[in-house]
């Protein structure tokens, strides 16, 4: 009995071991991972553009968009890897236009919150901004 | 060692391996690696396609400037009004200047005075890409000699490196200079160089450049060079064709019949 009780309790502690490392190993980079989704094949080409979800939540692309879009402009330039594939199986061109399709309906989108942070990116000194395309 | 401790460990160290294996079976959650999906990513293989055109100058509208406007409309590319500071991606040049190092004895009139279509030769050898500190233009995997405005610093040492002087500087705002803004593409800001892309961004949507599909004459070829059964490589093989100063070992993509 006692022989079986000392099993059990190894089984229980290695289990648990386990999953203790593992959640720690994880709570490190959540969401990061989660955005950063990777893209399958015959993806290409074709980019559904009606979305009425953004690619992540709104908090995370909020603190990221700068990042996403770094990141975008690599793949799709530089590696000619232009589909990003969201967590629950979207798929996007990665592209600025891609942003804008749906938030440019809101022409002070991106203004808004620049001025509350008192950030100036230079974006719009070659891309077209939503103010100037929906004049 | 107490022969019952031995016996606890080692239980216990079988027992680890088989939770690790039961909580990545049963939960996929608790894989060890998460798969990558990225492997199977539609990222392309570089050099499996060389883009390359063909450009037939008999057929060539004299005064017909329909891929040059459209062009420039489509990429909003400025006009400055002066030729010193001139911005173009594709424009017409005279035979003798796209081809200087062409025999020029008893030269058939006709010939003098026929305006060549001229635009980046996206070399297979581009001198512009090695002389770039910033990597702001480079090779592409599909053979395009590509521009990253956003790294471009304005050095032109590319400009000194092209042999064909198909690279601008924009020395001023292109901005006020548009007379219309196309929206699908952006414009460019001062201090950057730009150059003909190969619309680059058309063919990531399966079309054809702008100046071949605008051309009246149809005077234009587009196609995959590395592909022997393209109608490019078919009418490079049935006519007598022409690089711009072949003799630099640049690897033009673009061929001309004369």
């Amino acid at each position: 009995m006692s022989k079986f009780l000392r099993t059990a309790v190894a089984f229980f502690i290695a289990i648990a071991v386990f999953a203790g490392t593992w959640l720690f190993m994880q709570s490190g980079h959540g969401t990061a991972a989660a955005a950063h989704a990777a893209v399958p094949a015959a993806a290409a080409r074709v980019v559904p553009v009606d979305s009425t979800r953004c690619i992540a939540q709104t908090e995370w692309m909020r603190a990221h968009h700068m990042q996403l879009l770094n990141q975008w402009r690599h793949d799709s330039v530089r590696e000619g890897n232009r589909t990003h594939v969201t967590r629950d199986g979207r798929m996007f061109d990665k592209s600025l236009n891609t942003c804008l399709g749906c938030h440019a309906s809101n022409p002070m989108f991106c203004f808004m919150c620049h001025q509350y942070a008192n950030v100036k990116p230079t974006c719009w000194n070659c891309h077209i901004s939503p103010m100037e395309s929906n004049k | 060692m107490n022969q019952d401790r031995r016996d606890f460990i080692r239980k216990a160290g079988i027992g680890a391996l088989a939770g690790i294996g039961a909580a990545a079976g049963l939960i996929p959650l608790f894989a060890l690696e998460k798969t990558d999906l990225s492997v199977f990513s539609d990222k392309p293989v570089p050099g499996k396609t060389r883009w390359g055109m063909l450009v037939d100058t008999r057929k060539c509208g004299e005064g017909c400037t329909e891929c040059i406007v459209r062009c420039h409309h489509d990429h909003n590319v400025p006009d400055f009004g002066k030729s010193k500071s001139e911005v173009k991606w594709i424009w017409k040049s005279g035979y003798e200047q796209a081809f200087p190092t062409a025999s020029k004895q008893f030269q058939s009139s006709d010939l003098a005075h026929r305006k060549v279509l001229t635009l980046c030769n996206h070399c297979a050898e581009p001198p512009c890409t090695r002389a770039c500190p910033t990597e702001a233009t480079f090779r592409r995997w599909d053979g395009i000699v590509s521009m990253d405005y956003h790294r471009c610093i304005g050095c032109r040492f590319c400009m000194a490196a092209c042999p064909y002087g198909s690279r601008s500087f924009n020395w001023q705002d292109p901005r006020p200079a548009l007379k219309t803004l196309s929206p699908a593409y952006p414009t460019r800001e001062r201090g950057v160089v730009e150059k003909c892309n190969f619309c680059s961004e058309r063919l990531a949507k399966g079309q054809l450049p702008a100046c071949v599909e605008s051309c009246p004459e149809k005077a234009l070829s587009f196609g995959d060079l590395n592909d022997p059964k393209s109608e490019i490589r078919m009418m490079l093989a049935s006519n007598e064709t022409m690089q711009r100063k072949p003799e630099l070992g640049t690897l033009p993509s673009v061929f001309y019949i004369i």
